[in-house]
């Protein structure tokens, strides 16, 4: 069966369900999108002109949920790279990590680059959990209305993964299309291949954005999933408990749900949560404190309680820097979501609270992943590993090591192989120079970055999309 | 005695009692500038050392601070103008594009709290705007946060029309995505990394006058 790990009590999702309701129908989500105030409004709840506040009846919500399919695929621009929901496995999402870059050489904190973000998508793609790439921000190097056109864009052409991004306008989505297109060859694949999705995060308490929210309701005409991703913060904006801050994230992603299902029913959409918990003696936001993965694993329990794919934020720290703290944090911002079957974990090579992206902790990050990963898968109690026959072959004192089923088994998956954690004996490890995984993934990364691009795009298409970003450019800013 | 019981219902943020604890030593003819002084302004500057020193959490401090004002609107109307000790006004707000607020929010609470008033601008807010309010205002302080990237190069040019209009007002910058070379380079006054620094900041640039 494996190891599995529940949160939310069956119970207790009833409870965080009804809660959401009453958070919908007596408090409601303003709206400063006029066109989803007339969405809602249309469809029959209350909303108050002055406020903007959209009272949403449970009716809403349940025809939304039974419109929102229950499974679809993300599609990479390599189509083996492509991620089914709901997952099998617990799959990993490149972080943006807010604008600065941990130096590779250096270790010094500096603005994200190109080059960084080329190299991120690099290391990524190399491996094996990897299913998603949310590309990195870079603040100052391009106009700012069409920053997203350009790191989207870039994106396509590094990674062979499904890009995910975010719009803040309308005005952006006929250039991504417009790049979608000179990928895939014409819109109809634009539509079945879904290799572009985007991230929806309210404004927490309770506020939709207006431009995302126009973008998001032009996109979805092209079939673009959108992954809804509260984040109140318990404390701060959200409230101080983690059971309301909980109801209160489900309560913004299923107005979400209602706006974007009545908009284009079967718009598919992947219920995420990115929920955190303040620190109180700053009032900043925490990512690697046990209550973030709480909340947001309860939220993944609330989405398999929907029937809906998820995306939760785990595998995540405060830590400043390389190390013991970011290992500790990672490491149990992850293990609850992989053992409660969270489709997509998104937060791999961030540090700072997201704000700062290495390329070894990639690295570091597949490492907890397969380690997590291996947990859940448990104990193997088929037929073929009942090894009663050998235990009597071998007889009291004895030993395995020439059986014929542990030459079979030494290199199966079972028995877990790191490929970071070092194993030898303490001299051996001396000898080596003492390497620690961050070491080990220092010289992965170098491994990765010598070898060619994976998967290039044409010469041609890639003309298309610089012309594109150039265009964008004028037109947006 | 009792002008240590206003101490402490700020120092506890407890304001039950402030109002009638400081109406009670008025009343008892207690010299105001010692309510002030070392009941409301010393309890303030303890929480406030407390609080720089991550003792104390935000919403303790926010709370001993709503307290001190409870206080002090009793006190208010027995004020000589020369008895109180003016911080200045900020004008604070986020800057256009951005919406997100917690963070200046918090930070207006917080400059409140240690005796500044405060003109809030909002969110999304334009730099001519920080302008007419600096100017309308007569600010000590401009203060504009950013969650955003893309609309950081909007506190460059809120910067720069205050700069250009000769105005004495010093500007600060703050939020996730700015950094101190970020203000160097905009030519800003200061930059807070986080709330607590933020009020550590106007202070000292208040008090270079």
């Amino acid at each position: 069966m494996g190891v599995q790990c529940q949160v939310l009590s069956e119970a207790e999702r009833e409870v965080i369900h009804a809660e959401s309701i009453r958070i919908l129908e007596e408090i409601g989500v303003k709206f400063l999108s006029e066109t989803a105030r007339k969405i809602v409004s249309d469809h029959g709840a209350r909303v108050e002109t002055g406020s903007k506040i959209a009272k949403i009846p449970r009716e809403l919500v349940d025809q939304a949920l039974a419109t929102a399919p229950r499974s679809f695929v993300l599609g990479a621009r390599d189509p083996a790279r492509d991620f089914a929901l709901p997952s099998a496995y617990s799959g990993y999402i490149l972080d943006n990590g807010g604008v600065f870059v941990r130096d590779f050489r250096s270790g010094e904190r500096r603005n994200c680059n190109l080059q960084d973000l080329v190299d991120f998508n690099r290391v990524f793609d190399a491996m094996s959990l990897a299913s998603v790439a949310w590309p990195a921000t870079i603040a100052d190097l391009f106009p700012p209305h069409s920053a997203s056109i350009h790191t989207d864009i870039h994106s396509l052409m590094s990674s062979s993964l499904h890009i995910q991004s975010e719009f803040w306008s309308p005005r952006e989505v006929p250039f991504i299309l417009e790049a979608l297109t000179a990928i895939l060859g014409d819109e109809k694949a634009v539509k079945e291949r879904k290799i572009f999705s985007v991230v929806y995060c309210t404004l927490a308490p309770l506020v939709h954005e207006g431009g995302m929210c126009d973008a998001y309701l032009e996109l979805i005409e092209f079939g673009a999933p959108i992954l809804i991703f509260p984040m109140p913060c318990a404390g701060t904006t959200g409230p101080a408990s983690l059971f309301s801050n909980i109801a209160m994230a489900n309560a913004e992603a299923l107005s979400s749900l209602v706006l974007f299902q009545l908009a284009r029913p079967g718009t598919p959409l992947v219920f995420g949560d990115a929920g955190g918990a303040a620190n109180f003696a700053n009032g900043t936001f925490l990512e690697g404190a046990p209550e973030m993965v709480l909340q947001t694993a309860a939220r993944a329990e609330m989405a398999r309680f929907y029937g809906l794919p998820n995306s939760q934020a785990g595998c995540l720290t405060d830590a400043k820097d390389h190390g013991a703290q970011a290992v500790m944090e990672k490491l149990i911002t992850t293990l609850p979501l992989v053992l409660n079957g969270t489709d997509l974990i998104q937060g791999p090579g961030a540090l700072e609270t997201s704000n700062m992206m290495t390329l070894e902790q990639i690295v570091v990050d597949e490492e907890i992943a397969q380690l997590c990963k291996r947990l859940r898968e448990g104990v193997d109690f088929s037929a073929a590993k009942n090894l009663f026959d050998d235990i009597q072959k071998v007889q009291p004192g004895g030993h395995f090591l020439m059986a014929d089923s542990t030459l079979a088994n030494c290199r199966t998956a079972e028995f877990f192989r790191p490929a970071l954690c070092d194993r030898n004996p303490y001299e051996r490890w001396s000898e080596l120079g003492r390497p620690d995984v961050y070491s080990k993934a220092k010289e992965r990364v170098e491994e990765i970055l010598a070898q060619p691009q994976k998967n290039p795009l044409p010469d041609d298409v890639i003309g298309k999309l610089e012309d594109i970003m150039q265009r964008a450019d004028e037109a947006l800013n | 005695m009792a002008i240590q019981d206003i101490f402490q219902s700020i120092v506890a943020f407890n304001d039950a009692h402030i109002a009638e604890q400081v109406q009670a030593e008025i009343d008892a003819g207690t010299d105001i500038a010692s309510i002030l002084n070392e009941g409301l302004i010393q309890a303030m500057d303890a929480v406030g050392k407390q609080f720089g020193e991550g003792k104390l959490f935000v919403p303790e401090m926010l709370r001993a601070a709503q307290t001190m004002k409870v206080g002090l609107e009793v006190l208010r109307p027995h004020l000589a103008g020369a008895e109180r000790e003016e911080r200045g006004t900020v004008v604070i707000g986020t800057v256009k594009g951005d919406l997100h607020d917690i963070g200046k929010n918090l930070v207006a609470m917080l400059l409140e709290g240690a005796g500044f008033t405060i003109v809030d601008l909002g969110v999304d807010v334009e730099p001519e705007k920080f302008l007419e309010a600096a100017k309308a205002y007569d600010a000590r302080l401009v203060a504009m946060s950013a969650l955003l990237t893309t609309t950081m190069p909007q506190m460059e040019r809120g910067v720069r029309l205050i700069r250009e209009a000769g105005l004495h007002a010093k500007t600060v910058v703050g939020g996730a995505p700015v950094t101190e070379d970020f203000a160097i380079k905009i030519s800003a006054d200061g930059y807070g990394a986080d709330a607590p620094s933020a009020v550590e900041l106007a202070r000292t640039l208040t008090s270079e006058r």
